[in-house]
């Protein structure tokens, strides 16, 4: 019985509280500082781009009290990856590699092409990481809902229903835990009607027809339950007037600051190498 | 844009919460031989784009896609996992599952449920796998090459290998419940079951 404890399992977002300042950011700066450091990370070409990416994570880090091994423990799991992965691109010659070689072994050989190449697959994983753990504990679920509203608001002027979509991730919040419930109620009333879901059989026929009974009630229950809510939710006349809050998020000075810091730094990613390359032509 | 009502929004939000508890569940990816599992977890993004449309089902693939991204991040099980920390493999493809459902779905809504239903679970599971292994190809041939210790050169042959043996089954076990909880949800039993209870009575 153990094995169908869903609802325990389920810990998203592990916020970490502390009193700091990218705690207390406004959402819309962290989301926007997450998207300018993703957006460097897996996109940008230049090891110069990369390292002062990493650098401003790893200063926000320190700022957000987190502490350094909390992140990199995470990190430590999938390093035996990330070697093989290393390993392989040495073995394995790049199309048109002629820069010097570095150590040989054997018939292997390091050359300095390949070596940038892992040094980079190393930065892009660190940066990715840093920022997407950083990103999970300083912000809270409440957070995550508010900030998709702030970040959509400009696009309100064309009709776009921000508030609806924060309310779409506030709401799904909530209904993660119920859910959550939901399957292990089904998951031990099948195990007492004797279900086996844990069986080696390799066969997809079976394997559907074990899940369809857990699948099948699990969607439609779901369904159901967001009917009946949106029902309840328009008698209680949402949608008829104009939107209202209970709390107001007021944004201070460095959360703007921090904003308007985070596109900049997103356009300059892109454009400062850009234009770099063009006054070299 | 069209009207973001009350059932549509709520719909979405529940759908989204399905793919987070299917993402850190077993149920998402069910464990099937080797290391490989039976996706699933693309059903609730079918759903929604087959009961409230693309956009809906839209929100819900990015929510699978964000999903998959975090968890490759955070909780890896497999050599793979690093790359799909890529937003770019691991959240746009998902972003196109939803149109492709519901176009399908829409094709043949007005001429037999449980063929619009299946046929959209083939599509839209189709749709991932497809954009998936395209979006490897294009963005992370390297590393996957270095990963499955293969020549760069015999790389599209795998993921084709990939595409045709996980991917069919991936979208049949997709589309068999889709239709199941449509035709659940919608109410029609099947003639047969209908006519044998006719004669038990």
């Amino acid at each position: 019985m153990k094995k169908l404890e869903f609802a325990a399992l389920v810990s998203i977002g592990r916020y970490i509280k502390r009193d700091s300042v990218i705690h207390k950011l406004g959402a819309k700066a962290k989301y926007l500082w997450l998207f300018a450091l993703m957006l460097a990370a897996s996109l940008s070409k230049y090891p110069a781009v990369l390292l002062f990416t990493l650098a401003l994570a790893l200063i926000f880090l320190k700022l957000s009290k987190i502490g350094m091994s909390f992140v990199f423990r995470g990190m430590l799991a999938l390093l035996p990856f990330f070697l093989i992965a290393a390993l392989f691109q040495v073995i394995i010659t790049l199309p048109g590699d002629n820069s010097r070689v570095l150590v040989s072994v054997a018939k292997l050989s390091l050359t300095l092409k390949e070596l940038l190449a892992i040094a980079m697959m190393g930065l892009r994983f660190v940066l990715i990481m840093v920022s997407l753990s950083l990103f999970t504990s300083v912000t809270t679920e409440r957070e995550t809902a508010s900030g998709v509203e702030e970040l959509l608001a400009p696009l309100r002027r064309f009709g776009f229903p921000a508030r609806a979509m924060a309310l779409t991730v506030a709401l799904a919040f909530r209904f993660i835990p119920i859910i959550a419930n939901e399957l292990e109620t089904l998951a031990k009333a099948q195990a007492v009607r004797g279900a086996d879901f844990g069986t080696a059989s390799h066969n997809p026929i079976r394997k559907i027809r074990a899940y369809l009974p857990l699948i099948v009630p699990l969607s439609i229950r779901t369904i159901e339950r967001a009917e009946a809510l949106s029902e309840a939710m328009e008698a209680r006349g949402y949608g008829s007037g104009p939107y209202t809050r209970y709390t107001n998020n007021v944004s201070g000075k460095l959360d703007r600051i921090l904003s308007i810091l985070a596109v900049v730094f997103m356009v300059l990613t892109f454009s400062i190498p850009a234009s770099l390359v063009l006054l070299r032509l | 844009m069209a009207k973001f009502n009350t059932r549509k929004l709520v719909i979405t939000s529940a759908m989204t919460a399905l793919t987070v508890v299917m993402a850190v569940t077993p149920l998402g990816y069910l464990p099937w031989f080797g290391g490989a599992s039976l996706v699933i977890i693309h059903i609730p993004t079918i759903l929604a784009a087959v009961l409230e449309g693309p956009i809906a089902g839209t929100i819900v693939g990015l929510a699978f896609g964000l999903s998959s991204m975090i968890k490759a991040a955070t909780a890896p099980v497999g050599p793979l996992d690093f790359i799909f920390a890529n937003p770019v493999i691991s959240v746009l493809p998902r972003l196109l599952i939803a149109v492709c459902a519901w176009g399908v779905y829409k094709l043949f809504r007005n001429k037999f449920l449980p063929l619009a239903a299946f046929s959209a679970g083939l599509a839209g599971s189709i749709a991932n796998t497809v954009f998936v292994l395209f979006a490897l190809w294009a963005v992370a041939a390297e590393e996957m090459a270095a990963i499955m210790q293969l020549a760069s050169s015999a790389l599209p042959a795998m993921l084709l290998g990939i595409a045709l043996s996980n991917g069919i089954i991936e979208a049949l076990t997709a589309a068999f419940f889709t239709s199941a909880v449509l035709i659940a949800l919608k109410g029609l039993d099947s003639y047969k079951k209908r006519s044998r209870l006719a004669k038990e009575k």
